[in-house]
């Protein structure tokens, strides 16, 4: 299989403390100072720290973004439920920022990136998901693809039925090809274990904790994949 | 120029609606275009603003894009057509 490399990454937290890596913003809401505040009113913290981090990674916004959000913007869609059996009419601002490519949408607008764009949501297998489509878009011959995973807490309503998410966003560049500042990821099949099926699926989370070195692996349980970075490189 | 009491409340309606960080009553001048150009809104604000003058006034506001284009250029034709037409 085709090898991928991480050229560069930025993440999203208020759940991890930086420890001076400048790469990790940890602020309990991203400054969102990339987009203009007419734009970045309609956006959630998730939105606002995509947004900043994909013009960090990608300034003249020339690359493929990937955007992958498992449950995207819960609380926008039950509101409007509540609106709808209250026999409200809908807003049509919330239900315009509702749906799953919203943010990136936003970002287009903001940006000026008029590349394709994807928005995934897989069930749990976003990380796989999005492994696969960057390889594609590479394969086809993109120098770069912006990855971007994001996910915030489900609403208290839906709670019971999801698994529990705290609030981060990560966006990566990748590539083919190996640099000086570049990382190797190690994409492999993951062996059938007993234990495997009980997995619980990568978060946006997890990601940063790989990234900066808190987690050995990513462990996809849906896709039957794992993913590390190559052996003897430090922690960026 | 002085503020009546209905265009500042409609300045608060906008900015609450719409969610304008960053913008104060202040900032919107009565006169000066609300879309586009001037404070800058948007096609979705303009729906949105819609939906809010008919829950908070009950203006229904015909489908005519003249008519509406009219009513909306500032906030003193805004407020012309909330005196004219409100019910509540």
């Amino acid at each position: 299989m085709t090898d991928l490399y991480l050229q560069d990454w930025r993440g999203w937290t208020p759940h991890r403390d930086a420890a001076g890596n400048t790469r990790l913003d940890t602020r309990d809401k991203p400054a969102g100072t990339a987009i203009p505040a007419m734009l970045r009113r309609r956006l959630n913290l998730i939105g606002r720290a995509v947004c900043d981090m994909l013009l960090e990674l990608d300034p003249a916004s020339n690359h493929v973004v990937l955007h992958a959000s498992r449950h995207g913007d819960g609380d926008r869609t039950l509101e409007m439920l509540y609106a709808l059996d209250d026999g409200d009419p809908l807003s049509p601002a919330r239900f315009g920022l509702s749906v799953h490519n919203a943010t990136i949408g936003v970002y287009s607008i903001a940006s000026g990136n008029r590349r394709s764009q994807q928005a995934i949501a897989a069930s749990g297998a976003e990380w796989g998901a999005l492994m696969a489509e960057a390889r594609g878009y590479l394969a086809d011959g993109e120098s770069s693809v912006l990855v971007v995973f994001g996910d915030q807490p489900v609403p208290e309503r839906f709670a019971a039925y999801a698994p529990n998410t705290l609030a981060a966003a990560v966006a990566l560049r990748l590539g083919l090809v190996p640099g000086a500042d570049t990382r190797r990821l190690v994409d492999r099949s993951l062996e059938t274990g007993p234990d495997h099926a009980l997995l619980p699926a990568p978060q946006p989370l997890d990601i940063i904790d790989w990234l900066t070195g808190q987690q050995a692996f990513i462990r996809c349980a849906r896709t039957h994949r794992e993913w590390c970075w190559e052996p003897a490189s430090d922690t960026q | 120029m002085t503020t009546t009491a209905l265009e500042h409340e409609l300045k608060e309606l906008i900015i609450e609606t719409l969610e304008l960080e960053d913008v104060t009553a202040d900032d919107i001048d009565p006169q000066e275009p609300l879309f586009v150009e001037g404070l800058g809104l948007d096609s979705i604000d303009a729906l949105e603003l819609g939906l809010a003058l008919q829950k908070r006034y009950g203006i229904t506001l015909e489908s005519d894009a003249e008519s509406s284009r009219q009513h909306f250029a500032n906030l003193k034709s805004l407020a012309a057509l909330v005196e004219a037409r409100r019910v509540k």
